[in-house]
């Protein structure tokens, strides 16, 4: 009975299952029309410049464990696995879209990065946006617009086109709907008994941003999916924040430990899940590229210091989704979330008094026994301090 | 009514036999873990029961734990090694506040808040340096039997620095200090100050006592004095130090009955 009711509810969950065939069928369409694919790796990147441009801004973030392998032989081992993934891509030319990219907006993230697109540029045609690093700093808001101007100018250039004030509104416009549905999807994880599962609603994005019918399928998500039921049940399971670095599609092997060892994300404060779309961006502003500069301003991004915002983020988010404990994820040798794991422990411990486990791996499937046996621990400390205060 | 833990460790099987009228050890086994891990957990258990004069109907429930603890089905239930050397340990010295665990192939240093609940923990399980595999290794190199390392390294008058990362080249490390004259002893006192090096930089700052040390590893000479010393804290080495993992499991195997029947107060604190 419920799986021939959840059958038919899961039409949107079954839709974003084939995202890459959905984005490669709309990249083709949109290319055919005149329009320039637009390689992005990084949620501070602002879409909306891009996408003013005609552009079609698409995720470039490599989850292959294979691909990661692949990059050794030219990048240090001891580098981000997606940092590695999505250049060997890039060697292999095996990633489509950033084998149809006109053009790349690559991003000063982190030293990784930054390096490994010097190599990456020797391919692709690239414009690297500075972020800022201090962002108490009173000069930083002002350095980080004159890049998005930077930028635009730079597409401008590139596509031997005009950006115009009205084009960068449209552009916010589509925006700020996604970003709102999917604040209100991940919302449905505030229940007591959430509709799905945080794996399930991981996979409930795109590597392109605003397809007209991705947003169709978020509106019909919100409608369907409050009647439907997850097996095992959000009862019995314990409520988990994950943070730290993101997911890209194919690199999802720790959530699927999470969840198969008794827990469910109800939260998720990353790239892929709430950290970018928690915020909108004035859409009746006079200078919509100040506008825009205000948003992403605020993305608490490692990369800063001090990176307050995040620390104000999770606080926010814990309470709102009501989480049991926080799990960190931290890619191997990812410095800057690595470092400021530290704050958010304690955070985690001292003020929210909330269990706190800290997992530090790549994509390789190695060591998903020692993660699962600490994941279980965790929860076993959960539960005991539940019986425990009660 | 008993009650049995059984701990599949990596190098050894362990179980624990319990009563609940006093949560006392009943009977205990241990034996080298293998291939058949599944047949072999059984046949110790059957040889625990035999030789207790238990009968099978008699057990109320079985707790699996260890590295194994998934491939045991004729558990009830699996808890990690984590809870249940919390549990185990804390059954012995009820207000402990670090467990150090050093086994075959991993280390682990388990931090209790006040009421007994685990706090954290740190594990390193992605080499053997830090591990009994270590001591195994440096041993036979040295043609010293486990049981006389301690006294061995007594003898050191100064200690050989061992730095590498890794067991495999920490051998040949070891080679080339004999090969260049350095006694048994300073280099087995080197191999006990590095195992307790790599605990300590897992403990990080500010270690809370009473610390107990539990594991294969807390039974051989001269790794507790090592410890003691890095640390600069009194460290106690656990009553029957392999079988607290499994004796933790009986604990969590007996209590989830009691707490029905007796309405006992299901954590950790209340169980001693």
């Amino acid at each position: 009975m419920r799986a021939e009711r959840n059958a038919k509810l899961d039409s949107p969950i079954t839709y974003f299952q084939s995202q890459v065939e959905n984005c490669l069928d709309y990249a083709d369409m949109r290319k055919k029309k005149g329009a320039k694919i637009v390689g992005i790796m990084c949620e501070y990147t602002p879409r909306e410049i891009i996408m003013a441009a005609d552009g079609v801004p698409v995720c470039l973030c490599g989850g292959s464990a294979e691909m990661a392998e692949s990059a050794e032989k030219c990048l240090p081992s001891n580098l981000c696995p997606i940092i590695k993934s999505t250049f060997g891509y890039s060697l292999e030319e095996e990633n489509p879209f950033l084998e149809m990219s006109d053009f790349l907006v690559a991003e000063t993230t982190c030293d990784g990065k930054k390096k490994m697109y010097e190599l990456l540029a020797e391919k692709h045609p690239m414009h690297v946006v500075e972020l800022p690093q201090k962002p108490d700093d009173r000069d930083a808001f002002k350095h980080w617009e004159a890049e998005l101007h930077k930028l635009k100018g730079a597409l401008e250039k590139q596509f031997s086109t005009s950006i115009t004030d009205k084009k960068l509104r449209d552009a916010i416009l589509v925006m700020n709907r996604e970003r709102k549905l999917k604040r209100e999807l991940a919302g449905l994880m505030k229940s007591e008994n959430p509709p799905l599962t945080g794996r399930e609603l991981l996979e409930m994005k795109s590597l392109i941003s605003a397809i007209p019918d991705d947003l169709e399928q978020y509106e019909k998500a919100l409608t369907m999916l409050s009647g439907r039921t997850i097996n095992p049940s959000a009862e019995s399971r314990v409520r988990v924040m994950l943070t730290g670095v993101p997911l890209p599609h194919g690199a999802e092997r720790v959530m699927d430990i999470i969840e198969d060892s008794g827990g469910l994300v109800v939260c998720q404060e990353n790239c892929t899940g709430l950290k970018h779309v928690q915020e909108d961006v004035d859409e009746t502003a006079e200078d919509p590229v100040h506008a825009l500069a205000e948003k992403y301003f605020h993305l608490p991004c490692s990369v800063m210091t001090r990176n307050h915002g995040r620390i104000e983020q999770l606080r926010a988010l814990a309470g709102e989704y009501r989480v049991e404990c926080v799990i960190e994820l931290i890619w191997q040798a990812c410095l800057t979330y690595d470092l400021e794991s530290s704050w958010v422990k304690r955070l985690a411990e001292e003020e929210l008094n909330l269990s706190y486990l800290r997992i530090e791996t790549d994509f390789s499937p190695s060591d998903s026994a020692r993660i699962a046996l600490r994941v279980q621990s965790l929860y076993e400390t959960v539960k005991g301090r539940k019986v425990f205060n009660n | 009514m008993f009650y049995v833990g059984v701990d599949a460790g990596s190098r050894t099987i362990k179980v624990v036999l319990i009563n609940d009228e006093d949560m006392r050890i009943v009977a205990s086994g241990i034996c080298n873990q293998g291939v058949r891990q599944t047949a072999l957990a059984q046949e110790l258990f059957n040889k625990v029961l035999f030789e207790s004069s238990v009968e099978r109907k008699d057990v109320g429930r079985i707790v699996a734990t260890g590295y194994g603890r998934n491939a045991l089905d004729w558990a009830d239930r699996t808890v990690t090694e984590i809870t249940c050397q919390a549990y185990g340990v804390s059954a012995q010295t009820p207000n402990v506040r670090t467990i150090i665990d050093i086994g075959g192939q991993d280390s682990k240093l388990i931090r209790l808040d006040q009421s007994g609940i685990v706090h954290d923990f740190e594990m390193n399980d992605r080499c053997a340096a830090g591990t009994g595999r270590f001591l195994e290794i440096a041993a036979e190199r040295l043609e010293m039997k486990l049981e006389e390392l301690g006294e061995n390294a007594e003898k050191a008058d100064q200690p050989a620095a061992i730095s590498s990362m890794c067991v495999v080249f920490a051998e040949a490390e070891i080679v080339g200090l004999l090969a260049s004259g350095e006694s048994p002893e300073n280099i087995i006192a080197g191999v006990q100050n590095s195992i307790a090096k790599r605990i300590g930089a897992m403990a990080g700052a500010g270690i809370k006592s009473p610390i107990v040390f539990t594991g294969g590893v807390a039974l051989i000479p001269g790794m507790k004095n090592a410890l003691a010393k890095l640390l600069n804290h009194s460290i106690r080495v656990a009553e029957n130090p392999q079988m607290t993992g499994a004796f933790g499991a009986a604990i969590i195997a007996a209590e989830q009955r009691s707490v029905i029947n007796r309405g006992r107060c299901n954590c950790m604190v209340a169980v001693h």
